[in-house]
């Protein structure tokens, strides 16, 4: 068996051949900045949490929260603390939050004084003494868009020497191609793009990397999935929540910076792109800024946009759109958009992709529906009136994980009656706490340096040159709001874009 | 008793949970061809169990069964049943039972808590116990979002007054009648009486009142002739006089309650027959 040891690994532990090496990251500090913020107490320290109870943070850590507003590291501890019970997916264990704990420090701070960034840089270089982290640095900008360009050259213009930096930003990146273009442009100024991970959290979303499963790992799908069996594709991302107080973001945002930009053309690069050669950050970023290039501009009769009115959501009535606090009266921001986008490539030439994505819709859903091409001749007589309908391949990503497939099987019992039977694999319940939240997995994927799933600087191009056509003639006109009631499917014109086609959106 | 649940996504992270062979921890693969709606009023619960019970096995599906309380104060209690039966060997058919209080104004708007539970892409029905309330916004917008209207007209007072609003759906949602599939056999059996019955002036039912008025109304529009309908009250119909002659009693046993409306739910297309029936219910 001693031909098989390989060369290099002559010279290392021999008992550790055949154990499965799990990477552990390099020791390191994380500055958070916005640490007084919602993002930091609902989403990463509970991440951190979570990743600490299993071991995944190295050994040798430190966090420091930076804000401006004035707070101890022992309040600092207190309040992230709640919102780990509150808002984390583990039961509190007490000797992993004093784990943590002991290594979070909070710096209170002017990000455009440089007195601060030295205060920083003294917590960091005392971290480095104290619990190891040896220079290297993770810089999460958990802050308005505002306040980026300011952070990122004070902490350009401090970057440790020593290790290595990388800098996490938020989204929205940018809210235009000119704005997106500026932002790269800032922080290619101080940093290189294999330091910068751009955050899409749908990106770390077990399901969204099973899609990649599905397709690649499983031979029976891919040789279909191409324009010659696939009649059409839909995606899904559907909210039945407002704004829920956010008017000041949304009414500048609106569905197609919020939602469209970042999470629904993610989406469709990733059902459309083709095999990347292998699992490693560029290659599946080539293919996916593949597919964006590959995409058409959608003219104005291919997009549809919206605006809940009143309506009711679970049995209760909600307000309208322009009644909820902080959105202008007149607003004429979009609340829905739905288009039908072509991907313009020998794999997918004449095959539409119909997205839509909304607030205070029927349901909370994120799917990617493949509906197949019919079966060209049914032998069946009994076949009913619209009984049958194509098959479906279904990727459910919100709120239930899984699979599920749509086919024709006979009634039992006497004749050939054939109905449509929903099969799925939903493992959202299985797997349930087992389930990473995908800040969890997008913060160790970044700690370990590995930048698949973030969004590569000109696929952030890409995406908002597509938006910016829409806009664009979006501003010709004056929709005539709103034009659908809460707690529906959005407005008529998207049944339209359909219809128009021969086709309907998926029921429910 | 599994806890209330008092939201949507509650229901849905309990279903979640209880979608788990709780042997094996693995997720149950589950199989489904519809999604049942039940209307369910607080007289008609106890019956309305009854069936659910005889219907799971037939129909691999999601119930979701609403009890409207308009009396009590507004909020949504929910609970969540997954059960499992043995379908042959080493097989197993899962149903999913989602009961829903809806209190207080909660009862307004029953299609918007019932739209984000439905299966996706497959058909829904809908069973409404007891007499339906005509154009008001709960029924209204139930008929909207459903497919299919399953009513029992045996439970409605002041036959035959009410099938004249029934008629007025047909265009807008296709309707089946239990009370309707009950007459089947009776159906057969005055079919066999061609061509002698064409002629007829006058029946006498003995059965509900609901029974009376829709073989009356079958024979007039399948005729085109006005026939005069006398009426003998009863719990089940139990005969059929054709101008004072009585007809031969069918064969075979009468269907219970749970296969009559697995039968209906068996059913995709209008029945025109029934629409006419109901239609000549009024001479
Ligand atoms: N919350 C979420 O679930 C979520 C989800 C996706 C993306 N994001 C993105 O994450 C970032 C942070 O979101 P958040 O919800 O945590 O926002 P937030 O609650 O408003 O917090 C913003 C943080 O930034 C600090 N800040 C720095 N400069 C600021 C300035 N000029 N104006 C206002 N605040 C400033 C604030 O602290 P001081 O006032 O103490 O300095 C605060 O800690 C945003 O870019 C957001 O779009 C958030």
């Amino acid at each position: 068996m001693t031909e098989t040891v390989q060369p290099e690994l002559q010279h290392e532990n021999p008992l550790m051949e055949g154990l499965k090496l799990r990477r552990a990251p390099d020791p390191c500090a994380l500055v958070i900045f916005g640490a007084s913020g919602d993002l930091t107490k609902r989403k990463l320290f509970p991440a951190l949490y979570s990743l600490a109870l299993r071991k995944l943070l190295p050994s040798r850590f430190g966090v420091v929260g930076a804000a401006r507003t004035e707070e101890t590291d022992d309040d600092f501890r207190e309040r992230m603390k709640a919102g780990v019970q509150e808002f984390g997916r583990d039961p509190f264990n007490q000797e992993t939050w004093d784990w943590l704990a002991e290594r979070m420090r909070y710096v209170a701070l002017d990000f455009a004084d440089e007195t601060g960034q030295l205060e920083i840089v003294k917590v960091l270089n005392e971290l480095d003494d104290k619990q190891g982290t040896s220079g290297n640095r993770l810089y999460y900008l958990a802050v308005p868009p505002s306040a980026i360009a300011t952070i990122v050259k004070e902490v350009g213009e401090h970057r440790s020497t020593d290790g290595w930096t990388r800098l996490i930003v938020e989204k929205p990146f940018g809210r235009d191609l000119e704005s997106a273009k500026a932002l790269n442009a800032e922080l290619l100024e101080n940093f290189n793009e294999s330091e910068i991970f751009r955050i899409d959290h749908y990106l770390g979303k077990e399901t969204v990397q099973n899609l990649l499963a599905l397709r690649f790992a499983n031979g029976i799908f891919e040789p279909i999935w191409n324009r010659q069996f696939v009649d059409h594709v839909q995606i899904t991302v559907a909210e039945s929540i407002g704004i829920e107080g956010r008017a000041a973001f949304y009414e500048q945002a609106g569905a197609i910076r919020d939602v469209f930009q970042n999470h629904m053309l993610q989406l469709v690069a990733l059902t459309a792109m083709e095999p990347p050669i292998d699992f490693t950050a560029d290659s599946v970023r080539n293919e996916k800024v593949k597919v964006l290039r590959a995409m058409h501009t959608p003219g104005p009769k291919h997009v549809v946009r919206g605006q809940y009115g009143r309506g009711y959501v679970e049995g209760e009535e909600v307000p309208a759109y322009r009644e909820e606090p902080g959105v202008d009266p007149n607003s004429l921001t979009e609340t829905y958009v739905s288009a039908k986008l072509y991907v313009d490539n020998w794999r997918w030439a004449d095959t539409p992709f119909y997205v839509r994505a909304g607030k205070r819709l029927a349901r909370r859903e994120t799917t990617i529906a493949i509906e197949f091409k019919r079966a060209p001749h049914p032998p069946f007589e009994d076949v009913g009136e619209g009984d049958l309908q194509p098959n479906v391949l279904v990727c459910h990503i919100q709120p239930d994980e899984g699979v599920s497939l749509e086919f024709a099987a006979k009634v039992p019992g006497q004749g050939l009656t054939l109905r449509t039977v929903h099969m799925d694999f939903l493992y959202g319940g299985a797997f349930r706490t087992g389930i990473p939240e995908a800040y969890e997995r997008l913060i160790l994927d970044c700690l370990l340096g590995d930048a698949t799933l973030f969004t590569r600087a000109d696929e952030v191009e890409e995406q908002w040159s597509l938006v910016d056509t829409i806009v664009a003639f979006w501003k010709r006109d004056r929709p005539a709001f709103p034009n659908y009631e809460a707690g529906t499917w959005g407005p008529s014109g998207a049944d339209d874009l359909m219809r128009r086609d021969g086709r309907a959106w998926r029921r429910h | 008793m599994a806890a209330a649940l008092g939201s949507i996504s509650e229901i849905e992270h309990e279903l979640g949970a209880q979608r788990v062979d709780p042997e094996t921890g693995q997720p149950i693969q589950r199989t489904s061809v519809m999604t049942h709606v039940a209307w369910v009023p607080e007289a008609w619960v106890e019956a309305a169990e009854d069936v659910l019970a005889g219907l799971a096995e037939r129909h691999p599906s999601r119930t979701i069964v609403l009890f409207p309380e308009p009396k009590q104060d507004d909020s949504l209690i929910g609970n969540v049943e997954v059960d499992r039966y043995a379908a042959g060997e080493g097989r197993q058919i899962c149903t999913e039972t989602i009961r829903l209080r809806l209190r207080g104004n909660r009862v307004q708007a029953p299609a918007s808590v019932i739209e984000p539970l439905l299966l996706p892409d497959l058909p829904v029905f809908l069973r409404w116990r007891g007499l339906p309330p005509f154009g008001e916004q709960p029924f209204e917008q139930m008929v909207r979002t459903v497919d299919r209207l399953i009513v029992d007209s045996t439970e409605w007072p002041g036959l035959p007054e009410p099938y004249e609003q029934l008629a007025e759906i047909f265009d807008r949602v296709v309707v089946s009648d239990i009370a309707w599939a009950r007459t089947s056999r009776w159906r057969l059996q005055l079919a066999s009486l061609w061509p002698g019955i064409a002629e007829v002036s006058r029946i006498k039912v003995t059965g509900t009142e609901a029974q009376a008025n829709l073989l009356a109304g079958w024979l007039r529009s399948r005729l085109g002739s006005e026939i005069e309908l006398e009426h003998e009250a009863a719990d089940k119909l139990t005969g059929v006089e054709v101008d004072g002659e009585a007809t031969a009693f069918p064969p075979g046993a009468a269907p219970d309650p749970a296969d009559l409306l697995s039968d209906e739910l068996e059913r995709f297309t209008r029945d025109r027959i029934y629409e006419d029936a109901v239609k000549a219910t009024r001479m």
